[in-house]
């Protein structure tokens, strides 16, 4: 019976990957590596990637990008690191908020906070002016840091809005590490600085390699970043580009392909360094050290690590703040009147309230359907014997590593006339069942960890104590599972449903009418509109950054941070 | 109230046989125990009889109904987890009540059911209080009450007190065993505590590698152990090999480096030949620290004491290497270093093992 179920749910959740994940991405590598014969047969080439790699634009356009991915993954292990080590180590006034204010900047979309960049550091933007003021800048020859500076622009919006996955992923392996082994090397003479090197830093490997594989393949493939800074240099916005000429132009598909087989490679490294080590699997400490009472210098400077982190992840997005309450904000350090004028305007607008109601319903849907099959999955993964269990976990962590962008991709191309999924497009050419699966694969494993963690947690024989006692399966899961792991699953859902308001690439790539248009993709819209665009686009990145605080709000209260969503 | 029986059960995790070829039965109102060394499969067998477990093969029955392929919550049973395995988001009541919810209790009847099987562990008023405010002894008859509230056919135990300390243990002992009896329940209770078995089983299997090494009462395991696996494992024994010189009947002569010893043979169905390699089997209380030489004794010289107030254990070399001796209330003390002591035991205190264990046992003790 209990088989029977786990046997038939692996083959629902699987055929579901295998059509809508493995399909799309299997199309984009045919198209990259297909040639066609004039009598219309098919044959395997390396052409096209051949010219990918030959042509001095996409050439580097792909090393920036590879560029752009490693320097913001190191960037986001410095921030990381040491707040996570601190954490761990010290009490200090405020841990508890200070611990999850810094898990925020995830949340908040980098693709909004840009917007508030360039308010911040533009040719007339605050810095300047401020600088100005200080008498440190001439006023007839502004400083364009922008210009000048797009590229680390775009590696610091990177760490500081990844950063949290690697806190995340090296807390809990410092959670796990037992206080002893480096008491035992202070017991043998270890000063702190070499106990690090020596003892917790190889130990906390997994965690590193685990979480910076995540941060790598997603700034190495990050769209919305590069977008809004202008900078088309770059694998992701090529591809973006390539779009226009999508049907005779096989290049763009040779490029996502590329990206997806550097993202595969790291995905699949990363799982070989954290499964090789050793280290991954130390027993669970016994005792907990208890972290150390400092003096109140000491503590308040952790205090002030944390709030430094908080604030300075945090800027853009209060840029954008400002710039949707601005009535005109130009050449000075802080606007020079305030005005409501902007949300009343984008309430008029055609663009926005739409993109409200759609983004809450793609978001919504999608959130729920990968709450369904993530539950579906972790239960067979959890508590069945199936042998294949093993398999579909696998299976369903890999949308981790295939970039969303070359997903976006594999569906534009299967949804166009004539394909096979053109019958997931709407009357009128709404694309809210494409949107609201593409947006659901992705956060599937989100939600698996989520749950997994939950069962984990919670004792098998709980559920059996129920099953003897007269329960029969479907009322042992609403009456005692479900229950015990709502927390868990709230945390997980919430924070899919946050990743998935904040989409960029299948937003932009597939909603193709304004009255279908997300969020994100209206607010890219009003970007390059004139007049007050700009300023429309930022009352609407902070009507979405309301939504987004309210359910990291939600997600905390519900299930904290030890619902084990991030830590993959 | 009804027996259960299982036929040549087997179960494997991947390589590890944890029960292979289990055949038993248990009598109708029986308190039943299931007794071994951790991973010997007891606990699967509970599992296998509760159905959470399904055997590779083999079969179950409740009195004459097969229940091999029957899901768990349609068997009527009622396990008492060892880790209680309350539900946190319910409250005493809501635990106790749940399994009377599953059967469509009227709602007047649940809570007076309820009310009674609260009273019967001694938990009257405690109904409305959150799992994590109890004790464990408390939880532990939370546990208790959620099982036989239910009125199960047969009452699954699963080292129900492993978790408790002493004193409980022993008050828990007298009170599960009152409410099993008063109840009528067929009951297993799986444990590795002897003590627990011995003071509270009708019979008990001794399971070893996922067998059935020997089932009886506590008095005929205890004193007529079939094998020194079951000798070792239920109290303590010397084992000295030896060789058999005469048969009579039951009662033997066996011969041993210490020189000859009377004694009798373990099982009544074993007929050895004279000449027959053996072991026995003398318990540490069965020797007793003689001055007189005579039948059935043997010398040896103190080792080693070790005085517990009660009792006093010694530890003396004899040519049949060294024996454990316990004495009850001991008066006379000895000092490690006295030589020749002389050990005496009675002939029905030496038992007479087959050097190796029966392949198959069988029940025989009633």
């Amino acid at each position: 019976m209990k088989r029977r179920t786990a046997i038939l749910l692996t083959v629902i959740t699987s055929l579901l990957l295998a059509v809508f994940f493995l399909f799309p991405a299997w199309m984009v590598l045919r198209q990259a590596f297909e040639g066609h014969r004039a009598d219309g047969t098919f044959f395997f080439t390396l052409e096209f990637i051949s010219m990918v790699l030959r042509n001095p634009i996409y050439q580097e356009g792909l090393i920036n990008a590879l560029v752009l991915g490693v320097a913001s993954t190191l960037a986001s292990l410095l921030i990381a690191m040491p707040l996570a080590l601190v954490g761990q180590r010290f009490e200090y006034p405020g841990k508890r908020v200070l611990g999850v204010l810094v898990l925020a900047p995830l949340i908040l979309p980098p693709f909004v906070g840009a917007v508030g960049i360039k308010q911040l550091l533009g040719c007339n933007g605050a810095l300047n002016a401020l600088l100005i003021r200080l008498g440190a800048m001439d006023v007839r020859v502004p400083y364009d840091w922008l210009a000048n500076g797009r590229f680390f622009g775009i590696i610091a919006m990177n760490a500081l809005h990844l950063y949290p996955i690697l806190y995340l992923n090296i807390a809990a392996a410092l959670v796990k590490l037992d206080p002893t082994l480096e008491q035992a090397a202070q017991n043998l003479g270890c000063p702190p600085w070499k106990r690090f090197w020596r003892v917790t830093l190889p130990l906390t490997m997994p965690g590193v390699f685990a979480g910076a594989a995540i941060v790598f393949i997603w700034a190495f493939t990050e769209l919305g970043v590069p977008l809004v800074f202008d900078y088309a240099r770059v694998a992701p916005v090529q591809i973006f580009d390539g779009i226009k000429g999508l049907d005779k132009n096989p290049l763009p598909y040779a490029l996502s392909a590329i990206l997806l087989l550097v993202a595969i490679g790291v995905f699949v490294l990363s799982k070989w360094a954290v499964g090789s080590s050793r280290h991954g699997s130390t027993p669970r400490p016994q005792g907990r050290a208890s972290a150390a009472r400092c003096g109140p210098w000491r503590a308040a400077a952790c205090s002030a690590l944390f709030l430094g982190v908080f604030v300075l992840a945090v800027l853009p997005h209060l840029g954008v703040v400002l710039l949707s309450v601005a009535g005109r904000w130009y050449g000075t350090i802080l606007p020079e009147q305030f005005t409501l004028h902007h949300y009343l305007e984008a309430l008029g607008n055609g663009l926005v309230v739409p993109s409200i109601h759609n983004s809450l319903l793609y978001a919504g849907s999608a959130t729920l359907l990968a709450l369904v099959c993530g539950l579906a999955v972790a239960w067979v993964v959890e508590r069945s014997d199936l042998r294949c269990r093993g398999w579909l976990d696998a299976l369903v962590m890999l949308p981790l590593a295939v970039p969303g962008l070359v997903m976006a991709f594999g569906y534009l191309a299967l949804s166009q006339e004539g394909k096979v999924f053109h019958c997931l497009i709407g009357s009128g050419g709404s694309p809210f069942l494409l949107l609201a699966i593409a947006y659901a694969i992705r956060r599937l494993p989100y939600v698996v960890r989520a749950a997994v963690a939950g069962l984990q947690q919670s004792n098998p024989a709980l559920e059996e104590a129920a099953s003897s006692l007269g329960a029969s399966p479907a009322r042992v899961l609403r009456r005692i599972a479900l229950p015990l792991i709502t927390a868990n699953l709230a945390a997980g859902a919430i924070l899919a449903f946050a990743f998935a308001m904040m989409e960029v690439s299948d937003s932009l790539i597939l909603a193709q009418k304004t009255q279908h248009f997300p969020i994100t993709k209206a607010i890219y819209t009003l970007l390059g509109t004139l007049g007050n665009g700009t300023e429309l686009a930022a009352a609407l990145g902070v009507w979405s950054m309301v939504f987004l605080t309210t359910s990291i709000v939600g997600a905390t209260v519900l299930g904290g941070t030890r619902g084990g969503v991030l830590k993959l | 109230m009804e027996t259960i029986s299982t036929e040549n059960l087997v179960k494997s995790f991947g390589k590890i046989v944890a029960l292979d070829g289990v055949s038993l039965r248990i009598e109708a109102g029986e308190l039943f125990f299931l007794l071994g060394p951790s991973g010997c499969g007891k606990s699967t067998l509970l599992r296998c009889i509760a159905g959470l477990e399904t055997a590779d093969s083999g079969g179950i029955r409740f009195g004459e109904r097969d229940v091999t392929g029957v899901a768990p919550h349609k068997r009527e049973t009622a396990l008492v987890f060892q880790s209680y395995a309350l539900w946190p988001h319910l409250n005493v009541a809501q635990n106790i009540a749940f399994g009377l919810e599953e059967r469509r209790v009227a709602k007047a009847d649940m809570k007076r059911r309820v009310e009674e099987a609260l009273k019967l562990v001694q938990l009257a008023g405690f109904g409305q209080r959150a799992i994590d405010q109890m004790s464990g002894g408390q939880q532990q008859r939370v546990a208790l009450a959620r099982a036989l509230v239910v009125k199960p056919r047969c009452l699954l135990l699963d080292e129900p007190l492993s978790n408790l300390d002493a004193q409980l243990r022993l008050e828990m002992r007298f009170e599960i065993r009152r409410l099993v009896k008063s109840h009528g329940l067929t009951a297993i209770y799986v444990t590795h505590d002897q003590e627990e078995a011995l003071s509270m089983a009708d019979r008990m299997a001794i399971l070893s590698h996922g067998r059935i090494a020997q089932i009886g009462t506590p008095e005929a395991i205890y004193r007529t152990p079939h094998s020194a696996n079951v000798a070792s494992f239920i109290g303590e024994t010397n084992l000295i090999a030896a060789t058999l010189r005469e048969t009579n009947g039951q009662t033997v002569t066996v011969a041993t480096v210490a020189g000859p010893l009377s004694g009798r043979l373990s099982d009544p169905e074993w007929r050895p030949q004279v000449g027959a390699a053996v072991q026995v089997s003398i318990r540490p209380e069965a020797w007793r620290l003689s001055g007189q030489a005579g039948d059935n004794v043997i010398g040896g010289n103190l080792v080693e004491r070790n005085y517990l107030g009660q009792r006093i254990q010694y530890w003396i070399d004899t040519a049949a290497g060294r024996q454990q001796v316990v004495e009850i209330n001991p008066w006379q003390i000895h000092s490690p270093g006295e030589v020749s002591l002389r050990l005496h035991v009675r002939p029905e205190d030496v038992l007479v093992l087959q050097e190796t264990q029966a392949p198959n046992p069988q029940d025989r003790s009633n």
